[in-house]
């Protein structure tokens, strides 16, 4: 889990933070509320988790309540049987 | 409540979306919490409580929303410190028991369980146990079913004023509970979706934002509760505040087309217009906020939106939850699929596309279950077609370039790159904005034509709005995480700024304190106490222009929520065996003699004469003197009984009073929505040869509309050569080929151009109004000299009334009362007659401001008294 968190938070960072605090990004830090992830920026993120761990995403898991929070995050990759 | 509908074996769709009785395990929170409150959150609830009651006061002190919307906020109230106190596993279902509370609150017993079964209806539809295609074909059959009765094709299923609440309950909220039902884990609980669907605020706002099923879920007291607790009463200050700025911009900014003489009206208009908006914002807030106070954390309705940076980024501001619906419904499902087939770049585009496109039809449904109309009207194609046009171009931009985003504001940065980005998209909205608002592409193209007029303070006007504009918008106001430099002073606390600014417009409520402002600044303070309709609205109303259904699609919503409190079946005169129409006569149409008919719930009859009057010779009696009236509905008496119209009053008190010389005959030709030129034509037409000694004129008080109307029209049927000097008048404001034939074209030089080719084309109708209005002024000069020398040529004194609707108020002439001045007429003003007094009690009712029977006695005296007042002029009690 904590891999897939370092992991994803790396790439927020880079892809859509550049030259941010990396402590300020959080487990719990509101990633689409926030509009640090727009639909843009999900279909990005969407995009490197499919490349990254060989997942398929669906449409209605680009909710709040499944990438909400790199939190969130983890736990989606995670249920779709990869090991963190 | 609905069945539990746990079906026996059945498909894992089925199975997913039964609902359960109970809640699902509570969340740590909810158990941790307990029942009871410690010290500390007791006393930030009752802090709660003081800025709820101070937001009543101010919602009762400006009036603000409806009288309906301040009786839920008390229930709101009362209910939250209920809530606040019991334990957070009952706090669901209690906010289901105060949301049908609210129901019966506002729509009485019957009315709200209609709505609640219908309701109840569709959700258990959501639940039956068969597939789920089929059970969204029959909420589509079943949405087809109340379609029909809402357009009155069928039989109505509830009441008329049922419809809009329970069209915006579930015309999209439905679509959003299904969706959760297939991809949600959790089952949905009885108390979630009660409170989902009938929740509390709804009940008073028929424009409501389209709340996310899971988000509703999810944020239900998912942190602290007192801090949810402080941002709902945050958020309904800043709704108000909100409310507050829209009616200042509504009373003070907004200019009609017809109004608009220079660039600076234009910009004025373009950003009056784009401020409108604020009305929306301000009741997102609210709803969200009341929300808040039952402990849904639900994310920001709108945010910041007018200092958007980018078309895209404007899209992501301005009602967020439709964003979200949009995202979740249209745009995911769509991009998800198509990238399969043209890959990413394409599939980005067709969503935008299909968002865009979906957003314009749902706008027209969701009008159509408000008002029963569904509009496609060019400017509404145009806008969302340009719109997403853009959002297209600029998504494809960020995916190139991306898009720099920030955890911390830091407000004291100012950026040159940033201000110029927010000016330039808030001037753009701006105009687009404009474009989606105006009533149709003729009067949007007039409105720039007006704008070659410029005059050197419309460039300084121009020149202060982009400082004012490139100062703030430089400052990148939020982020998502505070930057925190020490602890927050105690004044800046929310609860304290929240408490402050609710106390701070209370006090700009106190007289003394607005006097202290001077005379402007407390003009304008107390115009923002009351839900007055600004002058554009006030003349369509008092001259019964909504009167006709089917203009009610155009009306502002200040006047529309006016409107849609008659109750449904009055007719107006058109609707009558009273009206005839005269196409080919300049007056167009007046009252059919010896007809009866029932105007506003009021029986009505005329004369052989086709007066609204007992009978009357044709001759003048001897030793009788004769007042003749003409105006529009306030003269004819709609609202009011035969007997109980001013004329009638006035002639019984002329012939009671013992020491009048003669005896005296009032004579009514007032027709309902008569213009000045309309009464003109009666004049002309048979008022002389009744032998009046004086003829009382009554109008509203702009030159407006209802003359523009009667001008295009009398264009139209070529009635207007009756008068060839107004003909000239309206030759010279430019109008020309018109009725003519072949298709309308804009725009002068693209009819030459057609006509060099051959091309029939005439002016448009619109054009012809706007080109009317230019020539207004002299249109009701030249009229009023008319009737002046016509009536003293008849051996009349003409009189022109002013003043005679409750809602008027005193003040310095009016336009039309100089007019009449000028040309010669005597003219007096009834307006301090009401002052004093609420005018509510003269008036037929709150939707009504025409005069009732008491308005009408009250008139009938005030005119008595400027007669005698003026005899010297009027010659009528010393006949010399």
């Amino acid at each position: 889990m904590d891999a897939i968190i370092r992991t994803v938070k790396e790439f927020i960072l880079t892809k859509f933070l550049p030259g941010e605090d990396p402590q300020s990004l959080t487990t719990s830090t509101p990633l689409i509320s926030s509009g640090i992830l727009d639909s843009l920026a999900t279909l990005d993120l969407v995009a490197f988790l499919e490349d990254t761990y060989g997942i398929e995403l669906a449409a209605h898991e680009t909710d709040a309540s499944r990438i909400g929070t790199l939190a969130d995050i983890a736990k989606l990759v995670t249920s779709k049987g990869v090991v963190a | 409540m609905p069945p539990n509908l746990t079906g026996p074996a059945a498909p894992e769709d089925v199975l997913a979306t039964t609902l359960v009785m109970t809640p699902a395990a509570p969340a740590p929170t909810e158990e941790s919490a307990g029942a009871v409150l410690s010290g500390v959150e007791f006393g930030k609830t009752l802090v709660v409580l003081v800025q709820l009651g101070l937001a009543a006061l101010v919602i009762r002190q400006f009036q603000l929303e409806s009288r309906t919307f301040y009786n839920v906020f008390l229930l709101a109230t009362g209910a939250f410190a209920i809530h606040a106190v019991l334990p957070l596993k009952h706090r669901l279902a209690f906010f289901a028991l105060v949301s049908f509370a609210g129901i019966a609150l506002v729509f009485g017993p019957r009315n709200g369980a209609m709505l609640v079964a219908v309701g109840l209806t569709l959700i258990a539809t959501c639940h039956l146990p068969v597939r789920f295609s089929v059970r969204v074909a029959l909420l589509l059959a079943m949405t087809v079913v109340l379609a029909l009765s809402r357009a009155g094709t069928l039989p109505p299923i509830v009441a008329g004023e049922v419809w809009p609440i329970l069209g915006s309950m579930f015309m999209f909220r439905l679509a959003v509970y299904l969706h959760a039902l297939k991809h949600d884990p959790t089952p949905p609980t009885v108390a979630r979706t009660l409170a989902y669907f009938f929740m509390l605020p709804n009940v008073c706002y028929p424009l409501f934002p389209v709340v996310d099923y899971t988000t509703f879920t999810r944020t239900h007291y998912d942190t602290d509760a007192s801090e949810i607790h402080q941002r709902g009463t945050k958020w309904i200050t800043r709704g108000l505040l909100h409310l507050l700025l829209y009616r200042f911009v509504y009373l003070h900014l907004s200019l009609d087309v017809t109004a608009i003489r220079s660039l600076g009206d234009v910009v004025q208009a373009i950003l009056a217009t784009f401020f409108l908006y604020l009305r929306v914002s301000g009741q997102f807030h609210l709803i969200a906020g009341i929300l808040h106070l039952f402990g849904f954390n639900l994310p920001e309705t709108h945010r910041l939106y007018y200092l958007a940076s980018s078309i895209t980024d404007y899209w992501r501001r301005i009602n967020i939850y439709w964003k979200d619906f949009m995202m979740k419904l249209a745009f995911y499902p769509s991009f998800f699929r198509l990238r399969r087939m043209g890959g990413d770049r394409t599939a980005l585009i067709w969503s935008t596309i299909v968002v865009f496109a979906a957003t314009w039809l749902l706008h027209s449904y969701q009008w159509f279950w408000l008002r029963s109309v569904f509009p496609v009207t060019a400017p509404d194609l145009l806008f969302w077609a340009l719109l997403g046009g853009l959002v297209v171009v600029n998504s494809l931009r960020e995916t190139k370039r991306g898009r720099k985003r920030t955890l911390k504001a830091d407000k004291t940065a100012w950026s040159a790159s940033l201000a110029l980005r927010v000016a330039g998209t808030f001037t753009l909205l701006a105009v687009l904005w404009s474009l989606w608002s105006t009533e149709s592409i003729i009067d949007w193209l007039w409105m720039w034509h007006q704008a070659a007029t410029v005059q050197p303070r419309d460039l300084l006007l121009i020149a202060i709005l982009l400082a004012i504009g490139l100062a703030i918008g430089g400052v990148v106001w939020d982020a998502p995480l505070a930057a925190k430099k020490g602890p927050t002073p105690w004044y800046l606390r929310p609860d304290v700024r929240t408490t402050g600014v609710l106390a701070a417009l209370l006090v700009i409520r106190i007289p003394t304190v607005q006097d202290r402002g001077g005379e402007r600044v407390a003009g304008v303070l107390r115009s923002l106490e009351s839900t007055a309709l600004n002058s554009r609205d006030r003349a369509l109303q008092q001259k019964g222009y909504y009167e006709k259904l089917d203009n009610r699609g155009g009306l502002s919503m200040q006047l529309w929520n006016v409107v849609q409190q008659q109750p449904p079946g009055l007719l107006s005169l058109s609707d009558t065996k009273m009206y005839r129409t005269r196409a080919n006569d300049f007056l167009g149409y007046d009252l059919q003699p010896l007809s009866e008919g029932v105007i506003q719930g009021k029986k009505e009859t005329t004369n052989r004469w086709g007066m609204r009057d007992r009978d009357y010779t044709l001759d003048k009696p001897a030793g009788t003197l004769r007042i003749a009236l003409t105006g529009p509905s306030f003269t004819m008496g709609t609202g009011v009984e035969d007997n109980e119209t001013y004329d009638a009053y006035l002639e019984t008190k002329l012939n009671e009073d013992a020491s009048a010389p003669a005896h005296y005959e009032v004579l009514n030709f007032g027709v309902a929505a008569y213009s000045i030129l309309h009464q003109m034509r009666m004049l002309d037409d048979r008022v002389y040869r009744f032998h009046p000694d004086v003829v009382v004129l009554t109008d509203g008080r702009l030159p407006d509309g209802p003359i523009v109307s009667h001008l295009t029209r009398a264009v139209g049927q070529i009635t207007v050569g009756a008068y060839p000097e107004l003909d000239s008048i309206l030759r010279k404001a430019g109008i020309s080929d018109f009725p003519g034939h072949g298709p309308p074209l804009p725009i002068a030089w693209l009819r030459r151009a057609a006509k060099a080719l051959g091309v029939p084309v005439r002016m448009p109708e619109r054009e012809v109004a706007l080109r009317a209005n230019t020539a207004l002024d002299d249109v009701v000069a030249w009229s009023f000299r008319h009737m002046a020398q016509e009536a003293r040529a008849h051996g009349a004194v003409p009189v022109f009334m002013d003043g005679a609707f409750p809602t008027d108020s005193t003040g310095p002439d009016t336009p039309m009362m100089r007019h009449a001045r000028e040309a010669g007429f005597l003219v007096v003003s009834l307006a301090d007659i009401w002052n004093g007094q609420p005018r509510d009690e003269f008036m037929v009712a709150p939707w009504d401001p025409h005069p009732n029977a008491r308005g009408m006695q009250k008139i009938a005296d005030g005119l008595y008294r400027q007669l005698r007042l003026h005899d010297a002029q009027a010659h009528l009690f010393h006949n010399n």
